[in-house]
């Protein structure tokens, strides 16, 4: 019985010991490497961002290991605020553009990135603008925009003889041909709400409201938010919710993208980033840009989406910012490119080649057009849900186009 | 109750002298349920007086945060959208597996009832599945896009609605699916109350010709009257408190217009998650809504527990 015992605690010692001596060895190894992490929003480019970052370890700083460590999208601001005030984020953070990123920067959560080598020159200012202070302070080294088109299935196009519209008036005469022959014309839906929002309403705003210097003069107040090019857009919603699937209000997002990928739905605003959801196996599938009412010029909207900066309570901040400043040349850029999800442009300010067609096709579609963020972003982020509230009562036929603009109008002088 | 613990002190004399012996008995709960329930309680409760995230910026501002959620009119519109559609959620809830909860414990405990495991087991079985599952399944079946094909092929096309997008039919659409999900819970408790139903006292109202009607009214009804209470308690504070199944439904903003937005939603978006896509939680006015819904609980758990437990126990 003694003996037992004795065993007994003899094993169990030696149980609850291992993983001392174990935990041990495993330190002295990670003493030769600094191991640095990011935090990403990108859940789904574990596999890209591996291969991104092996490469910078391989080719440019041998004793310096990146893990790549994203939460699921729609958590990553919260996530990352709770990680940040108590102190276990990662030492390089993805940072969103605008309000969102300058806030965490005012709080001290994100570095000064001003001094980053390169930072100055290898952006143009609107590209610099989205991770800048009101001071010209950069919060963070922009990485990636997305853009916003329409993804159209080729066959059904060719099978209907329709052409790829150039004006918005065509595009309607596209969808009411395709919805008589019973295609459903436009994938979308809005029972996520931010999609419809995000990809579409923002996607075509440009076009019937102008790009940056119109942008600046709604933020200002010279222009309202509810003249006829705002209610003309509010319109164009109405308009098309007749060609989105039966039951649109129903539809999720991923419900869209597997009513497009399955050739239920001939057409789906929709931003780059899926440009490499849908392959090329089964589907012949294209992008044109969202197109422009007649008279009007088509403008993108291209938005700045990725920039990444450094988290000011690193352990390791030199080897953090030379990952930085790393970014900034055209050597980086360019791994970074050819390793970044399809959809996600790079916003060096370099010629830089991507390898995937769809990306470059979309990409080309800039080619001599305006561009401009997302509308709200900007300045007027507080108007984001009243707004996408607005377009999906445009859509449900609760309000019209006129009352949507005065409605999101009343609140600007409500807050001023 | 006196004759036995005139017993007790005689057999356990050692014990008797030391009046607060009860207490070393009840310190490990009670030391649980101070560090884990009492104190992150009270502290919320006092965090809904501060505003700011960190520790470090966290600022006193007294009742400013309860002023702003019922002044801003923006706030205070959500709140009480919020507030209305917690108590359509919870009473129909209540109502809905309450009542049902009773009947099929009556018939599971009919003595000639046959295949009662069976039964038993399929309104059970519900109740095993996570919230997430249940709800994305719903949320398919719900979806004309999904159904609908299906539905046109057995003549039913007309009931291929978006449930889910309408304003109109969302909360209600959500709620029967909560309905359906928990509707075990009740029924098992019902069901072990009524087996414990003295057989006597049964057997004594039928020599004394009750129906089976007044049988139940009069005899098990009131028998089983703290199960009554406590199931009640429990449906009042889960669905008050609810959350996952809107959230797996719909999503975090009460969609369609905010017509399934419930105090849980409206916590989460201001408390914990902020407002898409910013993001950015303002904890301050999310204890705020948890301390008001935590008074709004109280008063409705205490005078439900005074009517239905305490009785001659």
């Amino acid at each position: 019985m003694k003996k037992g015992r004795i065993c007994f605690v003899l094993i169990l010692s030696l149980v609850l010991l291992f993983p001392i001596i174990a935990g041990g060895t495993e330190e002295n190894v990670n003493d030769e490497k600094v191991v640095l992490t990011l935090e990403s929003w990108r859940a789904d480019d574990v596999a890209q961002w591996n291969n991104l970052l092996a490469e910078y370890t391989n080719e440019v700083a041998p004793n310096v290991e990146i893990q790549f460590k994203p939460t699921n999208p729609p958590d990553y601001n919260a996530t990352l605020r709770l990680k940040l005030d108590s102190g276990t984020a990662g030492d390089l953070l993805y940072a969103r553009s605008y309000a969102t990123g300058q806030e965490l920067f005012n709080a001290g959560y994100f570095y000064d990135c001003s001094d980053i080598p390169g930072i100055q020159d290898a952006f143009i200012e609107s590209s610099k603008a989205p991770w800048q202070m009101a001071d010209g302070k950069m919060f963070a080294v922009p990485f990636a925009a997305v853009s916003h088109v329409v993804y159209y299935n080729k066959d059904i196009f060719a099978k209907e003889g329709l052409d790829i519209p150039t004006t918005w008036e065509d595009f309607l005469s596209v969808c009411s041909k395709l919805k008589a022959d019973g295609i459903t014309p436009l994938a979308n839906g809005t029972s996520d709400e931010w999609d419809i929002f995000e990809c579409f309403f923002c996607g075509i705003l440009p076009n019937f409201i102008g790009g940056a210097d119109s942008r600046v003069q709604y933020e200002n107040g010279t222009k309202k938010l509810n003249d006829e090019n705002f209610v003309a857009a509010y319109q164009a919603m109405a308009d098309i919710a007749q060609y989105c699937p039966n039951g649109f209000s129903a539809v999720t997002y991923n419900d869209s993208q597997a009513l497009f990928a399955t050739g239920k739905a001939a057409m789906f605003m929709d931003g780059s980033w899926t440009l490499g959801v849908y392959g090329d196996e089964g589907l012949n599938w294209g992008v044109f840009a969202m197109p422009a009412p007649k008279g009007k010029n088509t403008a993108i909207c291209f938005h700045p989406d990725t920039a990444i900066t450094m988290n000011p309570a690193t352990e390791h901040p030199e080897e953090a910012k030379a990952f930085l400043a790393w970014l900034c040349t055209k050597e980086g850029a360019t791994v970074a490119s050819n390793n970044m999800a399809v959809g996600f442009f790079p916003m060096l300010n370099e010629e830089i080649t991507l390898s995937n067609d769809h990306a470059n096709e979309c990409l080309a579609l800039n080619a001599g057009k305006e561009t401009d963020a997302r509308f709200v972003w900007p300045a007027l982020m507080d108007l984001y849900s009243p707004m996408d509230q607005a377009v999906i009562k445009v859509m449900k036929g609760q309000q019209t186009a006129k009352q949507a603009a005065d409605s999101i109008q009343a609140l600007l002088k409500a807050e001023n | 109750m006196k004759i036995k613990s005139k017993k007790q002190k005689k057999s356990y004399s050692c014990v008797e002298e030391k009046k607060y012996y009860w207490l070393r008995y009840i310190i490990p709960a009670l030391l649980f349920y101070v560090v884990f329930m009492a104190y992150p309680l009270l502290d919320s409760l006092r965090l809904s007086l501060y505003t700011g995230n960190t520790i470090n910026s966290r600022t006193f501002v007294g009742l400013k945060n309860f002023i702003v959620l019922f002044t801003d009119p923006q706030k205070s519109t959500r709140y009480w959208s919020a507030f209305g559609n917690t108590w359509i959620f919870f009473l129909i809830n209540m109502v809905m597996q309450n009542c049902l909860g009773i009947l099929f414990a009556v018939i599971l405990t009919n003595r000639t009832m046959k295949g009662r495991q069976f039964y038993q087991t399929i309104i059970f079985i519900p109740t095993t599945f996570a919230v997430l599952v249940t709800g994305y399944l719903w949320k398919l079946l719900l979806n004309p896009i999904w159904s609908g094909p299906t539905l046109e092929k057995i003549g039913l096309g007309f009931l291929a609605q978006p449930y889910l997008g309408q304003s109109s039919t969302a909360l209600i659409s959500c709620t029967l699916v909560s309905c359906w999900q928990w509707m075990g819970i009740p029924t098992m408790m019902f069901v072990a109350a009524l087996r414990n139903v003295p057989e006597d006292c049964i057997e004594a109202a039928e020599i004394e010709g009750a129906n089976s009607r007044q049988l139940f009214a009069r005899v098990k009804l009131p028998l089983i009257k703290p199960t009554v209470g406590m199931v009640s308690i429990l449906t009042f504070v889960n669905n008050f408190n609810a959350f996952d199944i809107i959230f797996a439904m719909e999503n975090a903003n009460g969609a369609p217009e905010y017509s399934t937005d419930l105090i849980g939603t409206l916590f989460y978006r201001v408390g914990i998650a902020g407002q898409h896509p910013i993001g950015i939680p303002d904890t301050g006015l999310g204890a705020a809504i948890a301390t008001i819904t935590f008074f709004v609980l109280a008063l409705g758990v205490v005078p439900t527990l005074k009517a239905t437990q305490g009785g001659d126990n």
